[in-house]
């Protein structure tokens, strides 16, 4: 299955392969179609594909680290 | 036959055709109306404008629909109230309320969004509607969808408060009660949007929907006498309202109704959920999510779709992003109602907290003129003000009590 997330990267994580990381143990296939980075804070949309189980333990694994994981569409609830 | 040439990708300009979509297949970005200016321009005149009945639909040509209205006749046009005493009481020369507690028929400018967005799900053929709400929203398409004829179904989450739920269940619509956390009722209704062939008016109908703020906006310039004001104050949760507000402003000066646009616009946020005030006030383009903690719950949006372009706009106008705090917001809400007599929900106590913080910051200027936008009514949230209104002055039934009770208020003064 596919889906859709936007990254919130800390400082600290910038510089830092998570993406890569996360994609190689977890066997996740990460297809980025935009980013914005600062000096101070990153944000990147992409799609995750992979088995359900591998993406909610690969996004899981993104969040332990301090990432956000989020909606590309924002939170839908007004 | 409508204006509106197609739909465009904020982020790569990627074109496509009207349809219920929301996303860029490429980039992801969202979506947004684009229309023909040009032809526009020839059949929308203020005069064209002034001759038609007093509701949102009074320009229709700068919003999304192919044929005639169908939803929210009575929508729209509310009071931009000049707001003397308050303006007194703020150190400033010339205030005005753009007042959106009284919008029919739900009494917030959800009314707005979702007149728009439903008469443009019957254009598409949808039978049913829905939406993802813990207040406003939920009450306005059970609403609206009532009239309308739509099966209605609504997401809320479980924990949500009873006095909130019954102004949506009177309307009789599917109401969903999901038990989960937020992240949990967000993804699942993202979900849902892109598997069943509804109108989620936020999801898929987004960029429809979001085009009916843009009324409030067309309201205030028509409403000044066809003038732009040297300062706007919006509320933002999605930060859509701020976006479209400043559309607003210059499609009027695009088509020439408009003559001099020099608006800056500024962001109202409580700080317990700010990322669009923090980013702005960092000077970043990233707007970082946030887990939401502020009295205001219909401005509790921790990860805002449109916070990124809400802070590009801001920016662009040499406006500011500013937050306070939920005593602020009490007093706020107050502060209008006392002045004014106009009670606002929580979010508007923010727009008015914030304004003063503008004020006395330098940042609107007193010679200015300055309109605040208040977005829903106070009647809705009134368990906010629990222990911080007056008190009541309680008597026994006779003239002694209340001779005695009189002489009290009366010392007090």
């Amino acid at each position: 299955m596919k889906r859709r997330v936007k990254l919130t990267f800390p400082q600290q994580l910038i510089k830092e392969p998570v993406i890569f990381t996360m994609a190689k143990k977890y066997d996740v296939l990460p297809n980025i179609r935009r980013a914005r980075v600062t000096d101070t804070v990153g944000e990147m949309i992409l799609e995750l594909e992979g088995e359900e189980v591998n993406l909610e333990k690969g996004i899981q694994a993104l969040r332990d680290q301090g990432i956000e994981v989020e909606l590309i569409e924002g939170d839908v609830i007004e | 036959m409508g204006y509106v040439s197609g739909l465009k990708c904020r982020e790569c300009g990627r074109e496509y055709p009207v349809d219920p979509i929301y996303v860029c297949e490429f980039c992801f970005g969202p979506l947004e109306v684009v229309y023909d200016y040009k032809r526009i321009k020839r059949v929308l005149t203020r005069k064209n404008i002034e001759k038609r009945e007093k509701n949102l639909w009074r320009y229709k040509e700068l919003l999304p629909i192919n044929g005639e209205p169908q939803v929210g006749l009575q929508s729209g046009f509310t009071p931009l109230v000049k707001a003397d005493n308050l303006a007194r009481e703020l150190g400033v020369r010339e205030l005005y309320i753009k007042d959106d507690t009284v919008v029919h028929p739900t009494l917030s400018f959800k009314d707005r969004v979702v007149a728009v967005a439903l008469t443009k799900a019957k254009e598409f053929g949808f039978d049913t509607v829905a939406c993802a709400s813990t207040g406003n929203l939920a009450h306005s398409v059970s609403a609206h969808g009532a009239k309308a004829g739509f099966k209605r179904f609504v997401f809320i989450p479980a924990t949500l408060e009873q006095s909130k739920i019954v102004a949506s269940l009177v309307y009789e619509p599917n109401l969903v009660a999901v038990d989960g956390n937020y992240d949990e009722v967000n993804r699942l209704c993202s979900e849902i949007a892109n598997k069943y062939k509804w109108a989620f008016v936020n999801i898929n109908i987004r960029p429809f929907y979001a085009e009916g703020s843009k009324t409030q906006g067309f309201e205030i310039i028509e409403q000044l006498g066809w003038e732009a004001p040297d300062n706007v104050v919006v509320p933002c949760a999605s930060g859509s309202l701020l976006t479209k507000v400043w559309k607003a402003f210059k499609e009027f000066k695009e088509i020439g109704i408009l003559k001099e646009l020099g608006t800056k616009v500024f962001a109202a946020q409580a700080t317990g959920c700010s990322p669009i005030a923090a980013a702005i006030k960092q000077g970043t383009d990233v707007i970082r999510p946030v887990k939401p903690n502020t009295v205001a719950k219909s401005l509790a949006i921790g990860n805002p779709a449109d916070g990124f372009y809400a802070s590009q706009v801001v920016k662009a106008t040499n406006g500011y992003g500013e937050d306070v705090s939920d005593e602020e917001i009490i007093d706020g809400i107050k502060l209008l109602a006392r002045t004014e007599g106009i009670f606002s929900e929580t979010a508007g106590g923010v727009t008015i907290a914030t304004t003063k913080k503008l004020i006395e910051q330098g940042r609107i200027g007193r010679n200015e003129t300055t309109v605040v936008c208040i977005t829903g009514n106070g009647l809705k949230t009134q368990e906010a003000l629990t222990g911080h209104t007056a008190e009541v002055h309680y008597i026994k039934p006779n003239l002694g009590a209340f001779e005695e009770t009189l002489n009290k208020i009366q010392s007090a003064r």
